[in-house]
């Protein structure tokens, strides 16, 4: 898998199994936390198996992002959009949730393959609503117009207490990512990724995606933004998204990928040091036969310079009676 | 390039042939103790002068004798902070199974990237000739090892990039 995959597969998993047998009554509550402390909660009762109750907890914002009722903004109307009537918000969600979602699964389409792509819609909420404010400003972009009431920097959280930071503009949109690693290895490791990224974009057959840099230093658009949340050690990358980029079927892509940047690199890096560590194992063990050759092979001397043959019960028998 | 790290590492071959020369020695101020002399360093008799090969500034190799026991220092070339980073984790790597090695030192001699600490007991247990065989390809292998998983981290990060970029094609 090289690329992250929006829907959460233990939530859609979950969500199959239920819709397969739904007359059996089961009693669920499970929590569990995906990349980028994005936590779900899931519940189903006794008494209304058809009732899906599903919470969302987002990554806690930093103070430039702005969340409204305690979710992005435009949010509510992504949700909708994107689920129609099956789903119904609950206000306010469950303690500790930003977001709950009533969903009724005896309403599910019959069809066997709308219903597949509800539940795999229902199961990818995180890109719903965290990919909402990217999605209005990417749809403003594609009609060529900046919303009257946005700002000229627009921070949106991709992590604990950390932004991203857009500049929308009528033609463009910059898009400019601080990136922090708490260890040493992964900073040195992201920033040597960060490059090929660079370089990967000059090559022929990338021409048209987005123009893509890496600074270390912060770009000057982020001149206004409170320095406090500019301390990246692993440098500052920016795309420029042009309407190229968001028209029709691609949009969904390029808010995901561009909602999920921080993370992707974050699962290379690991996996890099992974597959450095099984390759580090090998090599230790064949420095340590490489030492062994160095030890002369007592026993195989001792069978070979045998000098006498022991006689066994038989022969003595027979030399002796002879 | 190839034919002076070969230069190189014949230098190591033969200094370490001539120096390898070493013997039962017990401590001289603990009765029934057994000490590398090396280490310990109490008595300027027993250490020989110690040997400092370079490759260049950032490459050399320290070899340190004394009547029972020798102590080899390696320094890895590292060209960027990439290679800083690979080198200092792989070696941190062997160091931490130094039991395994035998022959390895927990830690390296200050200034050194890693160091080996071979005693007369080493030489008595194994073959002088194939011990120096070991060094010198573990030499050998640092260096390959280390340049190749540069090369894994570059291309899996242009792999990484292209993927990603690819999605807005």
């Amino acid at each position: 898998m090289i690329l992250l995959q929006s829907h959460s597969r233990f939530l859609l998993q979950t969500l199959l199994n239920r819709t397969q047998n739904l007359e059996k009554g089961v009693e669920l509550d499970h929590h569990w936390v995906e990349f980028d402390d994005v936590r779900y909660h899931i519940q189903v009762s006794m008494k209304n198996p058809h009732v899906f109750l599903l919470s969302v907890s987002l990554p806690t914002p930093s103070s430039e992002t702005i969340f409204v009722c305690g979710l992005p903004f435009g949010a509510i109307e992504a949700i909708k959009a994107a689920y129609g009537n099956l789903v119904q918000i609950l206000d306010p969600p469950r303690d500790g949730f930003n977001l709950t979602l009533k969903i009724n699964l005896s309403k599910l389409p019959s069809n066997q393959e709308q219903k597949h792509a509800f539940l795999v819609k229902v199961a990818s909420v995180r890109e719903v609503v965290l990919g909402a404010p990217l999605r209005v400003v990417f749809q403003h972009l594609a009609a060529r117009t900046v919303a009257p009431d946005m700002d000229p920097v627009v921070a949106l959280v991709h992590r604990p207490n950390e932004s991203f930071f857009l500049f929308p503009q009528a033609d463009k949109v910059t898009v400019v990512y601080p990136m922090r690693f708490n260890d040493s290895i992964d900073t040195v490791l992201a920033t040597s990724f960060l490059q090929e990224f660079v370089e990967a974009r000059r090559t022929a057959g990338l021409n048209n995606t987005p123009p893509c840099s890496w600074s270390l230093t912060s770009p000057l658009e982020l001149k206004g933004v409170p320095s406090d949340s500019l301390s990246a050690n692993a440098g500052f990358v920016t795309f420029v998204i042009f309407p190229r980029h968001v028209e029709g079927q691609k949009l969904d892509r390029t808010v995901w990928s561009l909602s999920t940047f921080h993370a992707y690199v974050r699962y290379h890096v690991k996996c890099s040091e992974g597959f450095m560590h099984s390759r580090m194992r090998r090599r230790v063990e064949s420095l340590i036969q490489a030492l062994d050759r160095a030890k002369p092979d007592l026993e195989k001397k001792i069978s070979n310079n045998r000098s006498f043959k022991r006689l066994s019960l038989k022969d003595s028998r027979t030399n002796s009676f002879s | 390039m190839a034919n002076t790290l070969r230069l190189y590492l014949t230098c190591i071959r033969n200094t370490l042939e001539a120096a390898m020369c070493l013997q039962n020695f017990p401590c001289q101020e603990v009765e029934r103790h057994n000490k590398p002399e090396v280490e310990l360093k109490s008595s300027p008799e027993l250490l020989l002068n110690p040997v400092l090969i370079c490759r260049n500034e950032a490459e050399k190799c320290l070899i340190e004798t004394s009547i029972n026991s020798l102590r080899i220092s390696l320094k890895v070339k590292q060209a960027d902070e990439l290679e800083n980073i690979l080198t200092k984790k792989f070696l941190r790597f062997l160091s931490m199974r130094a039991e395994a090695f035998q022959v390895l030192r927990r830690k390296p001699v200050q200034g050194y990237d890693i160091s080996f600490l071979i005693t007369n007991y080493h030489c008595e247990e194994m073959q002088k000739h194939k011990l120096i065989d070991f060094i010198v390809q573990f030499m050998e292998d640092i260096d390959k090892e280390i340049s190749e998983l540069k090369m894994s981290v570059n291309t899996r990060g242009r792999l990484v990039a292209t993927e990603f970029l690819k999605q807005f094609i």
